[in-house]
């Protein structure tokens, strides 16, 4: 079976990889390089402290993969399962984290409710005055992005798939209702079974098959300060302000703003995010203060309308979505890319139908 | 002691002593001086430890531009020390080491890591099993990073000013000093920003006298030409002067900055003048890295600003007006200097340098070029060799110089980060050092109110970054509303006097270069 996949990211990888190992003969088209998209602009944050069932289900298979996928690709992810912190800043919120803390444990996600003493516990110069409380999920934690896209690229090329970076995809074959490969750069590749994981790019790509596709484009922007020893285990999220931060491999801490709706795919940098970042950065850790920002840079991706993926078959046989992942397309995105070989090899995935594209 | 009492130029005019603490050990320093510099001073070489090898960092820019000297200071890590003026009592300890820079038992590591650990290895070696993995990246994990987290938290509290002006410029060297009085006369109001504690940029180490007519303050020493621009400067109430105040970056037209790192300042200027200077280049050879090894403008630097002796026998690479000068000014200082390299056939600078350092009996190896600098933990001689005509070193043809420093001085790049940032169009020009931007004869970019002057827009010369700074200075001023007839000559006047400043022999390179790159409009 062919399968072309659109997209060099977390997701089309992902799902090329699993593909492959099944057999498949697939071919990735990314139109710029690989990391030029969210995948290798994010942060590295993972969890299975989401809020809602499916997508729990899918980042808690994530996490055990991204145990066992470094051993079978040969590849390090630098995963480091220290623990993944939400706070809130206020009542409203400190109560929806409660609640999603309460689903998860019923799927057997062992996240637990802390207050702002335990924060300080895990990061000792934390402010306990910042926040109303807190959620902890040990199983998170922090990886780098890249080896993660690096080590499925070296997977799926050992298997046999060919990755054509800079070539980017300028039509969609559709012939009676059905795909039938794609043209990209010079030539037309025949295959059986595309699939749209363009991430910020997907309704552009999905217009070219003739379907109807409205994720909203979101824009996140970055920081790093300069490189420090080991200070910071877990990944700290506050999701009252959106503010993140975590410390890389390297030593810097990595910091962001949870991103926000854009009208284009503009990835330049502003002044207003290193403003609003480093004041609720330092409310959070106030020793931050004495440190300086080395570089910031900023990413696209995109979100489905009612917040969730659209991943699934269109109305177009054989043409599959795989996008709108939002925030989370790190955190799920190597079982989603199972769960696809599922759908695209033996017809089904139960875990992927409520993220069904024709649900709009 | 290695600082300097008599100069022939130069009074040092020392503050107030005071002690600072070393890794524990009291160091006596002056107010007024950085600690780097007082740190060389009480003849500490070893700064730091490189982030993987481990290899001795020491002294080297002296401008707050590499991350060589960074330390922990008063228990704030990554603080470049060349730019941190000594307190009395301050702590200072060095980073990334074991038990401290000086004796780093992970100095081990330079000369076994490659071979057990190559570059880019951490991810595809100890991969599997699980355990395995993830004790090796715990391990791994402890070994990055330069400084600890912040011991403690700045007391100092942040504020932030919004600024609205007509004109903002970049540098407070000549360039900058120029376009500021000249914008500033008509006028307009302007904000002058360097990040230096001082203004004048390099012409604050630079005690020869300048060339050319007497219109371009020949025949006076750069230092005085420095203090006759802030004496212009400052006669001028419409010019908000910032010190210390790093320009961070240029978003949409505005203008961000730190002002004495507690002052976050948005700058919402009309016109925006970008006059950064340069860097210094270097040189690539075995050890170029080693504590001795400096910039040209590192050792100006430490012997012309802050009075203090580099070493006791220098080696010279580069025999440029830069190194030139330099050779002279050492010796003004009582430094030997053991010999000057040049890789050209003949020498670079001028004439006048050339035969005042012959005069004074340094010998000058042209086709030659320095192979290596010998040493553990600091420079204790180099290897020079000749090159045959293809630029290759003549094998039997090397010499041992003995020296305690090597001074690099092979020329400089433009400091154009702003530029790029501002999204200006930027090409390679050669002639020009590197990349510059497209702009018109008044230095305006791509980018509409966004002017360039001196060596950020091409490696010149003092003399011509002032005229470049007095036109944009002008121009923008101009463009403006502000000034008469008068002022539009005096900017067209300034114009054609480049022009002619250019037309000697040693302008043929720029003229070549500013021929690809200035645009009409």
């Amino acid at each position: 079976m062919k399968v072309a996949i659109i997209g060099g990211g977390v997701i089309g990888l992902s799902t090329a990889y699993f593909l492959a190992r099944e057999g498949a003969d697939v071919t990735v088209f990314e139109q710029k390089y690989l990391l030029y998209g969210a995948s290798g602009r994010n942060s590295g944050g993972i969890t299975a402290m989401h809020d809602n069932e499916a997508m729990i289900e899918l980042a808690k298979r994530s996490i055990e993969l991204y145990e066992v996928l470094p051993s079978e690709v040969d590849f390090n992810f630098l995963f480091r399962q220290d623990g993944y912190i939400k706070v809130a800043a206020t009542g409203d919120d400190f109560e929806a984290l409660k609640e999603e803390v309460r689903l998860q444990n019923s799927l057997g996600v062992k996240s637990r409710i802390i207050d702002a003493y335990e924060v300080k516990d895990f990061i000792p110069d934390f402010n306990e005055e910042s926040i109303i409380g807190g959620a902890y999920e040990p199983s998170g934690g922090v990886i780098f992005p890249w080896p993660v896209i690096w080590g499925l690229a070296k997977g799926c090329r050992e298997l046999g798939v060919e990755i054509r970076d800079n070539t980017e995809v300028k039509e969609i074959l559709v012939e009676n209702g059905r795909v039938e490969g794609v043209v990209a750069g010079d030539e037309t590749f025949r295959a059986e079974y595309v699939v749209n994981a363009a991430g910020a790019w997907s309704n552009r790509i999905s217009s070219m098959a003739g379907v109807e596709l409205d994720n909203k484009i979101i824009k996140e922007e970055i920081c790093v300060t300069e490189s420090l020893k080991p200070y910071l285990n877990q990944y700290l999220l506050d999701i009252t302000t959106g503010v993140y931060l975590s410390q890389s491999m390297r030593g810097e801490i990595v910091g962001g703003i949870l991103g926000s709706e854009a009208d284009n795919l503009s990835t330049s940098s502003t002044l207003d995010f290193v403003f609003r970042y480093s004041r609720r950065a330092i409310e959070l850790i106030p020793k931050l203060k004495g440190l300086a920002l080395l570089r910031q840079w900023a990413g696209v991706y995109d979100e489905g309308k009612d917040g969730l993926p659209v991943v699934g078959e269109t109305k177009i046989d054989g043409f599959i979505q795989a996008n709108g992942f939002g925030k989370a397309g790190m955190s799920v995105g190597p079982a989603v890319g199972e769960e696809l070989a599922k759908l695209i090899l033996k017809g089904k995935s139960e875990k992927l139908a409520v993220f069904n594209p024709e649900r709009f | 002691m290695s600082r300097l009492g008599e100069h022939p130029i130069v009074d040092f005019d020392r503050g107030r002593e005071v002690t600072i603490y070393f890794n524990g050990k009291p160091i006596k320093a002056y107010e007024g001086e950085t600690v780097a510099a007082a740190l060389y001073a009480a003849g500490i070489r070893v700064f730091s430890r490189s982030f993987r090898f481990h290899r001795p960092r020491g002294f080297f820019c002296a401008i707050g531009k590499c991350s060589a000297c960074m330390m922990e200071v008063d228990g704030i890590p990554n603080v470049r020390i060349c730019k941190v003026y000594v307190r009395d009592g301050m702590e200072l300890r060095t980073q990334n080491s074991l038990p401290n820079a000086e004796n780093d038992i992970y100095s081990m590591f330079d000369s076994m890591i490659d071979r057990f650990f190559p570059h880019g290895s951490h991810y595809k070696k100890f991969t599997k099993p699980k355990f395995v993995r993830e004790l090796v990246t715990a391990q791994m994990r402890k070994f990055t990073g330069m400084g600890e987290f912040p011991k403690a938290e700045l007391n100092e509290k942040g504020e932030y000013e919004e600024i609205e002006t007509d004109i903002a410029i970049v540098g407070g060297g000549p360039a900058g000093l120029s376009a500021a009085i000249y914008a500033g006369r008509t006028g307009a109001k302007v904000i002058l920003m360097d990040e230096n504690p001082y203004l004048g940029g390099q012409l604050i180490k630079q005690t020869h006298r300048f060339f050319g007519s007497g219109r371009h303050m020949a025949g006076t020493r750069g230092i005085r030409i420095g203090e006759i621009l802030q004496k212009e400067l400052y006669e001028l109430p419409n010019i908000d002067i910032r010190t210390e105040t790093k320009v961070f970056g240029i978003y949409d037209g505005v203008v961000a900055a730190v002002e004495k790192d507690t002052k976050l300042l948005k700058i919402k200027p009309k016109k925006i003048i970008i006059a950064t200077g340069a860097y210094e280049r270097t040189l690539i050879f075995e050890n170029n890295d080693l504590p001795g090894v400096y910039g040209a403008g590192g050792v100006q630097t430490l012997m012309n600003v802050y009075g203090i002796k580099p070493g006791e026998r220098g080696l010279i690479v580069g025999s440029g007006n830069v190194g030139l000068i330099l050779t002279y000014q050492l010796m003004q200082a009582g430094v030997e200097v053991a010999a000057i390299v040049e890789a050209m056939p003949r020498v670079g600078g001028y004439f006048v340098h050339a035969a005042k350092v012959r005069r004074l009996g340094v010998p000058i190896y042209t086709k030659h070029t320095i192979k290596r600098a010998i040493g553990k933990k600091k420079v204790e001689g180099a290897e020079i060799a000749r090159l045959d005509e293809n630029w290759c070193v003549v094998e039997g043809s090397e010499k041992r110089i003995d020296c305690d420093f090597i001074c690099v001085a092979v020329g400089l790049s433009p400091a154009h980060e702003l530029l790029y940032h501002a999204g200006v169009e930027m090409r390679f020009i050669p002639e020009l050092g590197g990349f510059v931007p497209t702009r018109n004869r008044y230095g305006e970019t791509t980018k509409p109110g966004i002017y360039v002057a001196g060596d950020v827009a091409g490696i010149e010369e003092a003399t011509a970054a002032m005229m470049e700074g007095r036109i944009a200075g002008l121009d923008a001023a101009i463009k403006l509303g502000y000034g008469d007839e008068e002022t539009v000559r005096l900017r067209d006047e300034i114009v054609e006097d480049l022009d002619e400043f250019r037309k000697g022999p040693f302008g043929e390179r720029i003229v070549a270069g500013l021929k690809k790159i200035v645009v009409e409009g």
